[in-house]
């Protein structure tokens, strides 16, 4: 079999487990109780207007009385089309708040990702082809304390003394500063500090046990023998193999990015990202921002897992495609 | 053999290990000659240091823990056991090349066979890569893989055990060695198969004039492939003569037993009783004593013997060569002379075919 077929197997998998996704969300929302009925006509109490008729404007708006397979339907094709509703804590497309609130959580995000990628990595190998010395000790030890310590402590911790004591750097995020410029820079260095060192930590363990595997295998010794040198030997015979599980963690690294919403440290650091823009929703009963912020990760771990599979495909040519 | 300058000339070689449990003597003081274009086989026991000994040549044992601990390697005159990294990452795969006893595990799963083989040819010699690529369908034209042109861009896993230690002779032989260095190699191979690399290896020592040391714990592979022999024993050299002496008038009680190990016609195999001792804290004494039917109180105490004239060419690290003792004692002279071609025979395991 081809690895043309197995890749269009797979996708059409990812498209039934999205399918199967919707339907069940949908379901969940038509047995959920206060769907966002409830808040928008407290909203319209609030300001005066009459209940009842703000609850059946609510579902004439939402379609809340059309027979069930209809709803149904239009459910599914709003979600095709992108049609994700309405946000009535802040009065614009879901969609919209996602895409203003999406370059906030970027600013931090990427550059975490990328740190933690490279150092915990770099950080992994050198353990493995050093182990049990003082400094493979060190990096262990180091990655025990980012993997231990709670996000939301650590944030706050760095933000009293980095921010209150010495003043170096604002303790809160500030909007309207510009993307490239200093001041944003300094009130992005404690977010991301705060959400690569247990990043770091993690990719740091994964590499070193998975590098280990390799360290003393015998073609790392025939890789020797040939009279590779210690870098070549590193990155093509013990780096590239073990690659292939890492795999597992990088695409989900990477694509975590597309939705990078770190609910804690966004609502430490009071960044608008997605993380505090889904928080928000959840303690205001947004239902459709809710439901928005929570489907896309599900979507994106659709999309890794089916990019996972190709890249094992593409990086262990063991990998037999035709059986499965 | 003798009165052409060695190759590689190995003085009183200690190699130790510092494990949490000692320190482990694996090689302790060992010397042995190679001459040009000459097959020195290397035999003991599992756990003799054979391979830590053959590894520790161009250091490619893992330091730490390992841990040259004196000696020198003197290989076309330099002393290895002080060059530089860089300079033995030069010699590596150039000058003397390794293969190793597993071919299974020898290839990197994630490259294709000519990649491995060309980037051995690459990291000695200043070619395109088209050049080296070339060469490797050469090459492993040369060790008999079939339509060598259709496979080389094949993985390893696409390759039977046979082949795949074709392969890796065929990597071992890509920058023309002086020193081929195999340890084991036929032993993960079916007996058929084992054979058949033999003969390979032979074809293409005649072809390439390299030298060869053969570690094995195989003594029917040792009377086939050698010109001389190095019998080890925990850590320390036995005996070493040539091939035809060692076997026709083994004269150290230890390769006497290993001789009489091997399962013959008419004849029942005789095991030897005890194990190997404990390196960390080896007897005093001879390292054999324990096990050995002739330990004399000489052999219990002081250091192990030094290896002591046998005959001409021919030496036993054994106190019988010294004054005030009678070899006939340990000799059992004409036994050993019906047991010379009894071997080529060793049990093996899983057995791959030979083929695709």
């Amino acid at each position: 079999m081809s690895m043309l077929w197995y890749v269009s197997r797979r996708v059409a998998w990812a498209v039934i487990a999205t399918y199967l996704i919707l339907s069940l969300t949908f379901g969940l929302l038509v047995v959920a109780p206060g769907d966002g009925q409830t808040a928008f006509a407290f909203k319209a109490a609030t300001q005066g207007g009459n209940v009842d008729d703000a609850k059946e404007t609510f579902d004439e708006i939402t379609g809340r009385d059309e027979p069930m397979l209809t709803r149904y339907k239009n459910y599914m094709v709003n979600m095709a089309t992108l049609e994700w509703g309405w946000s009535y804590t802040r009065n614009q497309p879901v969609l919209t708040a996602i895409s203003e609130a999406y370059p906030y959580s970027l600013m931090y995000a990427l550059p975490a990702t990328l740190i933690s990628i490279v150092l915990g990595y770099a950080i992994g190998l050198y353990s493995a082809t050093h182990q049990y010395t003082l400094t493979d000790y060190f990096g262990t030890f180091t990655a025990f304390f980012g993997i231990s310590i709670p996000n939301f402590w650590f944030g706050i911790m760095l933000i009293l003394v980095f921010a209150v004591d010495l003043g170096w750097l604002p303790s809160y995020y500030q909007t309207g500063k510009g993307v490239w410029t200093l001041a944003n820079a300094k009130q992005l260095i404690l977010p991301i500090i705060v959400l690569s060192t247990g990043a770091i930590a993690g990719n740091m363990r994964y590499s070193r046990a998975e590098a280990l595997e390799y360290v003393h295998a015998d073609f790392v010794k025939t890789a020797r023998a040939k009279g590779a040198d210690d870098w070549r030997v590193l990155v093509r015979h013990i780096f590239r193999p073990a690659l292939v599980p890492l795999m597992t963690i990088l695409v989900a690294d990477i694509l975590g990015l597309l939705f990078a919403g770190a609910y804690i440290t966004e609502v430490v650091f009071q960044i608008p990202g997605l993380g505090l823009l889904s928080y928000k929703a959840i303690v205001q009963q947004d239902t459709a921002l809710v439901m928005a912020t929570t489907l896309i990760p599900v979507f994106i771990a659709i999309v890794g897992n089916l990019l996972q599979d190709i890249a094992y495909t593409v990086l262990d040519p063991r990998i037999d495609y035709g059986g499965r | 053999m003798s009165d052409t300058a060695p190759l590689l000339s190995v003085r009183d070689l200690r190699v130790q290990f510092n494990t949490d449990e000692g320190v482990v003597r694996a090689v302790d003081g060992i010397s042995f000659d190679v001459a040009p274009g000459e097959t020195v086989c290397v035999v003991g026991e599992s756990g003799s240091g054979k391979t830590v000994a053959c590894e520790s040549i161009t250091k490619l044992i893992p330091m730490p823990p390992g841990e040259i601990a004196g000696g020198e390697v003197r290989f076309d005159g330099d002393d290895l056991t002080d060059a530089s990294e860089k300079q033995l990452q030069s010699i590596r795969g150039d000058r003397i090349a390794h293969i190793f006893q597993d071919p299974q595990g020898a290839l990197n799963p994630v490259y294709p066979v000519g990649a491995q083989i060309a980037e051995a040819v690459r990291l000695h010699s200043d070619v395109s890569k088209a050049a080296a690529r070339d060469r490797a369908i050469d090459l492993l034209d040369r060790v008999g893989i079939p339509e060598a042109t259709n496979r080389v861009d094949d993985y390893p896993h696409e390759f039977s055990g046979g082949m795949k230690q074709r392969v890796v002779i065929a990597m071992a032989l890509a920058a023309d060695p002086d020193l081929l260095i195999a340890d084991e190699p036929t032993t993960a191979l079916d007996v058929t198969i084992q054979s058949q690399i033999l003969n390979l290896l032979r074809d293409l020592q005649d072809e390439f004039g390299m030298s060869i040391i053969f570690v094995t714990h195989n003594l029917g592979v040792v009377a086939e492939v050698a010109d001389r022999v190095v019998v080890m024993y925990a850590g320390k050299v036995m005996e070493t003569g040539s091939v035809h002496d060692v076997f026709e008038r083994p004269s150290h009680p230890y390769t006497k037993s290993l001789l009489e190990c091997l399962p013959g016609i008419g004849r029942s195999m005789e095991p030897i009783g005890g194990s190997l001792p404990d390196l960390t804290a080896p007897p005093e004494g001879c390292r054999f004593h324990p096990r050995c039917p002739h330990a004399t109180a000489d052999c219990r105490s002081g250091s192990h013997p030094e290896l002591l004239e046998a005959a001409s060419d021919h030496r036993a690290a054994c106190v019988y060569y010294g004054p005030g003792y009678d070899v006939s004692a340990i000799r059992g002279d004409g036994e050993a002379e019906t047991r010379a071609t009894d071997g080529g025979r060793d049990d093996s395991h899983d057995s791959h075919g030979d083929s695709r």
